[in-house]
Order: structure tokens, then sequence, then C-alpha cells
């Protein structure tokens, strides 16, 4: 058996420790009503619980590796002029010495990052507007019909205008019904999908922790 | 043509490294995850032990291997990035950020002749990677074997355009930019105008007062919509001793939408005496919740307290590993309340999350409801979860709440926050200190302040009923001035925002100047003083035998009686459980100061008959009785509210520009369109 056997083995023997972990120990009926079905189901449950706490704690870590690996790609890439990087290499000191300096003051936060990223979400209200008033350009038919005139309803049903009254009674609807139903659709495909990674990763078929 | 560029040459450059394994297809242009380096004299492994081969099975028919471009077969999980992440990555970046590979066949298709670009030939290798050349020799060629998607067709124009030799690139000064010049081309023109049109209605609101088309969102929600009152009732019934889980999902990007509820989250749970533990698996969510009450402090300034971490609030310690994270902290709660943010230990000492009162989720994305319903309120049984979250989020998020008779409530963007201060301004405002005649007087523009009728002043005058600071002490800028008079409270807390009852004054008594007619309650029992006149209303105040309330009306059938309480609220009460009587206003006044002596005892407002339960083998959770003689919680509720009716103005400017913009936008190209389609064949075509 080479490493990535090794390593898919060591995966597979790992996930189904942790499944039937879960799934064993939070379920002390299963072992009957005597007095020691809860030890035993306790037991069981400890394994699960000790590897995700493990993962837990190597996501805590590897965050800080992550950090460390933007630091060093950045002081490469300043090696090589790029410019912004310095920008980020100061940004991040200046952070640092602020937050040390300071004792925690996350004012540099509300300042900054919150100031961005909100304009960042505000931009999008924009490009979704110009890429909805462009729809016809890309796709004149009766799709791109349907698509505009739904668009319109749900938001002339947001308004809060007496007027719009009607319009709003078919938005609710299309809420409730089309966009719950799509909602749900969506819901059952992640927890599909969630299944199938699940016995993917279980079987050796995606190995992503080769790297 | 120059020499002939070899792949696995370059795949290879070390002269000593073993020649590589044939690679076929799009895979050819892949890296090659980068091996270990192989130590000198390192002993191999030994090679695996076939199986030995089962008998007829070499006569099989063998499957031709399709080598698609965008479509690896299974086992290219192990070959990362796949072809279309890779050219999705190399998408709109300069070029010296290309792949190694990509820039060197670009590098060598620039040396090419001319008349080999001419020929479509400049990519030479790139046709026959992409095509196997056992389906291009195939009869039919390669249509017959495999048509490309329309996706897959633009990931192979984008290679082209990538490894597209010279010519771009002195056009383009090797970075795949805008034009000069494309930026005011006649294409942009309608962009440029779409995006003046939202900006220019975003703002409009904010500069002048008259642009506020729209109604504010009521008082009270929407009937049709239980959740959110079933929220505002759980925190309402919050008792000093307990505690409410809150996290914090989001990140500054959804600042704008959701800080308004989770400040007023916080301000409620504080105001009830109870303590938030505050919790996130975003890190820098934890941050941000640290900055929300510190914005709460500035309020609670005036009362020369603040809310002190590990006292009034307590942040927990980040949880890594998203829904990982979420799942040790419904599996080891009690670890988890030990250590703060900051990783000093918060003297917390729980078994399990079913100690919390309630858990409210302020959540950004479907995604972290997922999580939350999935790791941690199916593994806590009895403890409610009460969710607030974005537009963008409620149509998944709806789903689980409707869904999970463990998520009571949920909360949706920016006007139920509104909603949600305004009935909280509404319960909790008598009891606000001198911050009600603060807001009374900037509500009313000040050219029209000497016209507004008396009862406005009279109703503000009897609103204070506790002994509180006097409104001196308040700090102006908490209430500032707002450019219009309807988004601030009004004069009168508003029992509802429905229709009131229609009351007719009573014909028996009429009053005399240095009189009053008043109802006094003649039942020995204990009697409920509510917001309408029905049962079904809600408890707004107890009384005793004893009590007087001026009268104020009476329902049709004079089964009920509408009266003034102490505390500015008007309530209904029982015709059958009171007399009605006619005394001098000094014997009013003084049945009334014996009767606030004992409002202080008790938890008098807004209890509604409430019978979702808050936690297994916790009854207590059904007193309201809190009292509230402290300072900060009734300072905690003071709040900037001079922004609030210019948003949900900008918000529904937004929206209508958007719809105009939509909407001119498509009827623009529609026609286009139609008129193209019309000299090109002469009829639409849907």
């Amino acid at each position: 058996m080479g490493p990535a056997g090794m390593a898919a083995f060591v995966a597979f023997v790992v996930g189904v420790t942790t499944i039937l972990s879960l799934l064993l120990g939070d379920n002390p009926a299963l072992f009957g009503a005597g007095p020691g079905s809860d030890e035993l189901a306790r037991r069981l449950a400890l394994p699960g619980d000790v590897l995700l706490r493990l993962v837990a704690i190597v996501i805590a870590v590897s965050i800080v590796i992550g950090i460390a690996n933007l630091l060093f790609v950045h002081v490469g890439r300043l090696a090589r002029g790029k410019i912004y990087s310095a920008v980020m290499l100061a940004s991040f000191a200046f952070t640092m010495y602020w937050s040390i300096t300071n004792k925690g003051d996350a004012s540099l936060l509300e300042a900054v990052q919150v100031p961005i990223e909100s304009a960042l979400a505000a931009l999008l209200f924009v490009s979704l507007a110009l890429g909805g008033s462009r729809v016809m350009q890309k796709r004149a038919d009766i799709w791109g019909l349907l698509f505009v005139a739904l668009v319109l309803i749900v938001l002339l049903g947001s308004l809060p205008l007496a007027e719009l009254a009607p319009v709003k009674a078919w938005s609710d609807w299309l809420m409730a019904i089309p966009v719950s139903a799509g909602a749900r659709a969506i819901l059952l495909g992640i927890a599909l999908g969630s299944v199938v990674a699940g016995v993917r990763a279980l079987l050796g078929q995606d190995r992503a922790y080769r790297g | 043509m120059s020499e002939e560029f070899n792949w696995l040459d370059y795949a290879e450059p070390e002269e000593s490294a073993p020649a590589p394994s044939p690679r076929r297809g799009l895979r050819r242009f892949l890296p090659r995850a980068p091996g270990l380096p192989r130590l000198p004299g390192r002993p191999r492994m030994p090679g695996r032990p076939r199986l030995p081969r089962l008998p007829g099975l070499s006569r099989l028919p063998r499957l031709p291997r399709l080598s698609i471009p965008g479509r690896g077969r299974v086992d290219s999980a192990l070959e990362a990035p796949t072809a279309p992440d890779l050219l999705g990555l190399q998408d709109e970046r300069p070029l010296e950020e290309l792949d190694d590979r990509l820039r060197s066949l670009r590098e060598r298709a620039a040396t090419g002749s001319q008349a080999e670009a001419d020929s479509g030939q400049a990519l030479y290798d790139v046709d026959e990677v992409l095509v196997s050349p056992e389906i291009l020799h195939k009869p039919g060629g390669v249509i017959s074997a495999a048509a490309l998607s329309k996706a897959q067709e633009q990931q192979v124009e984008l290679l082209k355009d990538i490894v597209g030799g010279a010519g771009q690139a002195e056009a383009t000064g090797g970075r795949r930019f805008l034009p000069s010049g494309a930026l005011f081309s006649l294409s942009a023109v309608p962009r440029l105008i779409g995006s003046a049109v939202l900006c220019l209605m975003v703002s409009l609101p904010f500069v002048s007062s008259n642009f506020s088309e729209g109604q504010l969102p009521p008082s009270e929600f929407d009937e049709d919509r239980p959740g959110p009152t079933t929220v505002y009732d759980l925190l309402d019934n919050l008792t000093a001793d307990d505690y409410v889980l809150l996290a914090f999902e989001y990140g500054p990007a959804a600042a704008g939408e959701l800080d308004a509820i989770a400040d007023l989250f916080l301000r409620h749970i504080v105001a009830q005496r109870a303590k938030p533990l505050i919790v996130s698996s975003n890190p820098i969510a934890v941050v941000h919740a640290q900055n929300i009450i510190r914005a709460i402090n500035r309020s609670v300034a005036a009362s020369g307290n603040d809310l002190q971490r590990g006292r009034d609030y307590f942040i927990l310690r980040y949880l890594p590993g998203g829904s990982l994270g979420l799942r040790e902290l419904s599996e080891n709660f009690a670890d988890v309340a030990r250590v703060s943010h900051k990783g000093e230990l918060t003297g917390l000492e729980f078994d399990s999350l079913e100690e919390m009162a309630a858990i409210v989720l302020i959540a950004e994305r479907a995604e972290d409801m997922r999580n939350w319903a999935e790791q941690v309120v199916s593994e806590v049984g009895s403890t409610r979860l009460l969710a607030a979250s974005g537009y963008a989020a409620a149509p998944l998020a709806q789903v689980y709440a409707d869904s999970m008779e463990e998520i009571v409530g949920l909360v949706v963007g920016y006007r139920d926050a509104y909603t949600y201060g305004e009935k909280l301004q509404l319960n909790f405002g008598p009891l606000l200190p001198g911050a009600y005649e603060t807001g009374v007087d900037l509500a009313v523009e000040p050219a029209a302040q000497d016209e507004q009728p008396s009862d406005v002043d009279a109703q503000v005058e009897r609103a204070p009923a506790t002994e509180l600071p006097p409104p001196t002490e308040m700090p102006s800028p908490t209430v500032p001035p707002s450019p219009t008079a309807r988004s601030l409270p009004t004069t009168t807390p508003r029992p509802s925002n429905t229709a009131p009852p229609q009351a007719t004054v009573p014909p028996a008594a009429t009053a005399t100047p240095d009189n009053i007619r008043v109802v006094e309650v003649v039942s020995p029992q204990q009697v409920r003083i509510r917001r309408g006149p029905s049962t079904a209303e809600d408890i707004l105040q107890l009384a005793l035998a004893g009590d007087m309330f001026e009268l104020i009306g009476a329902n049709a059938d004079g089964s009920w009686y509408q009266i003034a309480l102490s505390n500015g609220l008007e309530g209904w009460i029982a015709e059958f459980l009171v007399e009605v009587n006619e005394v001098t206003m000094a014997a009013f006044q003084a049945a009334q100061s014996s009767a606030s002596a004992r409002i202080p005892d008790e938890r008098v407002f807004l209890w509604r008959e409430f019978d979702v339960s808050l936690g297994k083998n916790r009854p207590r959770y059904y007193q309201v009785n809190t009292p509230i003689t402290g300072d900060i919680p009734e300072y905690v509720l003071l709040r900037d509210r001079s922004q609030e009716v210019p948003r949900l103005g900008a918000m529904t400017f937004g929206t209508l520009a958007a719809v105009l913009v939509i909407a001119v936008g498509n009827i623009f190209y529609a026609l286009g369109a139609l008129r193209r389609r019309r000299a090109a064949d002469g009829g639409w075509r849907g």
C-alpha cells in the first residue's frame, strides 16, 4: 500500500469511526435499558467527540499557518517588486501594532473594514440592477421576458406603497410558493450533495486531504 | 515554425528526473503536484502486489476513453486543480500571474510564424490536446464523438485568448485590461446613466426629508407573521437570572443590514436584566460584537455606568471549524463558556446549553442558519432558537423557521428591525428617563411645536410614573434632531398600530372642572388591564381593589371601560370589575400615588399570556414580575434613531430606481432585438 492508499485507508477508518461513534453514542436506548447502557454509549461517543475536537483544534491552528503563509507569499512578491504586497504587509504590521498597544481596541475594524465591505456590498446592488437591465440584451426571448417580469413584480411588491397592494399580493405568492419550493429544493440538493461528498471521501474517491 | 515544444520536457525540466507517466488531453496542461524531493539512496517502496487476472477478462470489449476538455475522468480529482478551475483562475488576470505552463505556451506561440498565426495554427499543440487524436480520426470527426457545451467552448476561447501570441500582448501591454477609452465608449453610456440614477435616488432621502415616499414599517408585526412577535415576546419574558446565547454570525459586509437588529436584541436582553453570552464561528464577528456593545455603552454613559464585560455581558471564545465548532459548542458548552474571546476565564459554570433561556441567532447566510439548526438546536432539544437574517438569506432561512419547531421566530431585515425598535420604544417608553419627553420635543418641528394640541402635553405630563432621573441629565446627542417628524416616537405610546377600538363616553357621570370621572377597582381579586376590550388582548397592567384610573370612554355595549394608566398607556378594563365614580382631583391623585407605590415592585408592562416553553423544567420563565430598579436597563434603550427614516427612504427610492433601470434597460434592449430580428427575418421569435 502506497502513501496515497495509506492516507485513504486512514481517512476511511477515521470517517467510519466518527460516524459510528456519533450514531451509537447518541442513542443509549440501542443498548437496552440496563444500567450499563449509558456508560457504554458514553464510551462509544468518546472517539467521535475526541476526533471532532481535534478537527476544531487543527482548523484553529491552520488559521495561524494561513496567516504565516500569507505573510511569506507577500514577502516573496515584495522581493519581486510587487508594490501592493508592501501595502498589505504594512497594513498587517500596523494593525498588529495598534491592537497590541491599544489592548485589543477594535476601532480599526469599524473605521476601515466595515465601511469598505459595506461599500462593496452596496456595489453589488448597483451591479445587480445594471445586470438586470441587460437581460434582454443577452437573451431576448420569452424566458428573458418572464425573468424580467418576475424581478419587477418582486421588487415592486417589496415597496411600502399602498398603491402597489395588488402587486404585493403577487409578490407574496411568488415568495411563498415558487421561491419557497426552490429554496427547499436547494436544501434537498445540499443534503444529497453532502451525503455524496461524504461517501466519496470515505471511499477514497475524493482525496482533498492530499493537498 | 520554430522548434517543436515538448510538454513532457517542460513538465520535467530536471535531467535526472524520471520520465513522467504519459498524460492525455487537457491534463497535459495541468501542473503536476509537487512531489517531495527524493533523498539519495532512499529505498523504494516495493510495488503493490498485483491480483491475478481473471480468466477471460482481457476478452471483454474496452470502452473508448474519451478525453473531453473540462470533463476529466473520475480519477482527475487526484490532479488538483481541474482544468475548469485553472481556466477560471486565469480569467482577467495580468499575464505575469499566469500559470507558468500557460505563460510558456503563450511565449512559444508568440514565436511562431505569422503564417501559422493567420492560419489558426498559432496554438499548435492546443488542438491536439483539446481533442484526442483517437477521436479526431474517427469517422465523423470531433462532432460525432464529443460536442462541447457552451461553457466548455467559452473555456476553450478563454484558453486561446490567454495563450494567443505576441500580437495581443503588444496591444494590451501584456495585460488583459480594458483597452484605453473603453470606459467612455458609447456602450458604457447606459451603464453610466443607470449607475447615476441609482446613486442619486439612494442619496436623496439623506439630503432632504422631502424625499421620503412610502409608509414606515408598522409599530406592530403583521399578524400573518407570528414569528417576529414570538421573538419579541420571548425576549420580553426574560428575567434577571437568565442567560441568553447570542450568536453573531455575520461579518462586516452585512453590518449595514444586521447591526440594527443585533443592537436591539442586545438592548432588549440587557433591559430585561438578563445576560447575553455572545458567541460566533466568525472571528471578525466576535470583534464586531464588542464594538456594538461599545456603541451601546455610549448610550448608557448618561447613567454614570456602563455595561461591563463579565458582569452584564460575556463574549465567549471564537468557535473554529464552522459547523464542527458549533457541534463542539453544543456538546461541550461547559468548556466553551469558561473562556472569553480574550482567553480569560469567564467564571461561568454551565452543564449544557439547556440552561440557556433562549438562543438568539443573527445570521448573514442561510448556511449559518442551517449549521445552527443542525448542529446546535437539534442537540439541545428544549431551548428555543430565535433567529434574525438579512433579506438575501430570508428565503432559505424562512424554510428552516417554518420546518423546525425549535426555531420559533424569524426577524428579517431592516424593516423588521424598525418595527422591533418601535415595539420596544412603545413598551418601554414610559420607563425611559426623560427620553420620552426629549423624543417628543424633537419629533415636532420647531415651527409647529406651539401649535400642537393640548392633549399631547397632557399625555406627556402623565407619562413618567416611576422615580427616574430628570430629563436634564440626559445627554442631548442621544436623541438627535430628525429631519422629519414622522419617524420619531409619537407623543403618546401607541397601544397598537391597528385602529383602536371605538370608545364612547359613558353617559353615567358628568365631570365638573374640579372633579374627575374615574373607575375604581372593586373586585377582591387582582384584575387585569388589557390592551383592548377583549380577554384575548394583551395584559398591560395588573390592578388591585381600590385602584383608581381616569375614565376615557367605553366600548359600544358598555362592557369594557377605556382608562388612562399612570404610565401613559391607555388600557381597557371589564365593566363588572369596577365602579364608575366622580371624585375630586386631589382624591384621585392621592389614590394614584398610593397605587404607584406598588408599581416598582412589579414588572407590569405587556405581560402576554405566553405558552411557549423556554426550557425544560424551567417554569420560572413564565414569571414576569421582574423588578426594574436599576439605572442601566432604562438607559440602555435610548437609541439614536435619526437615521432610521432616511435609511428606509433610501431603501424605497433605491428599489424604485432599480425597477426603473431594469424596466427601461430591458425595454431598450428588447426593442433593439426586435428591430434586428425584423430586419433579419421579418418577425419576432420567442
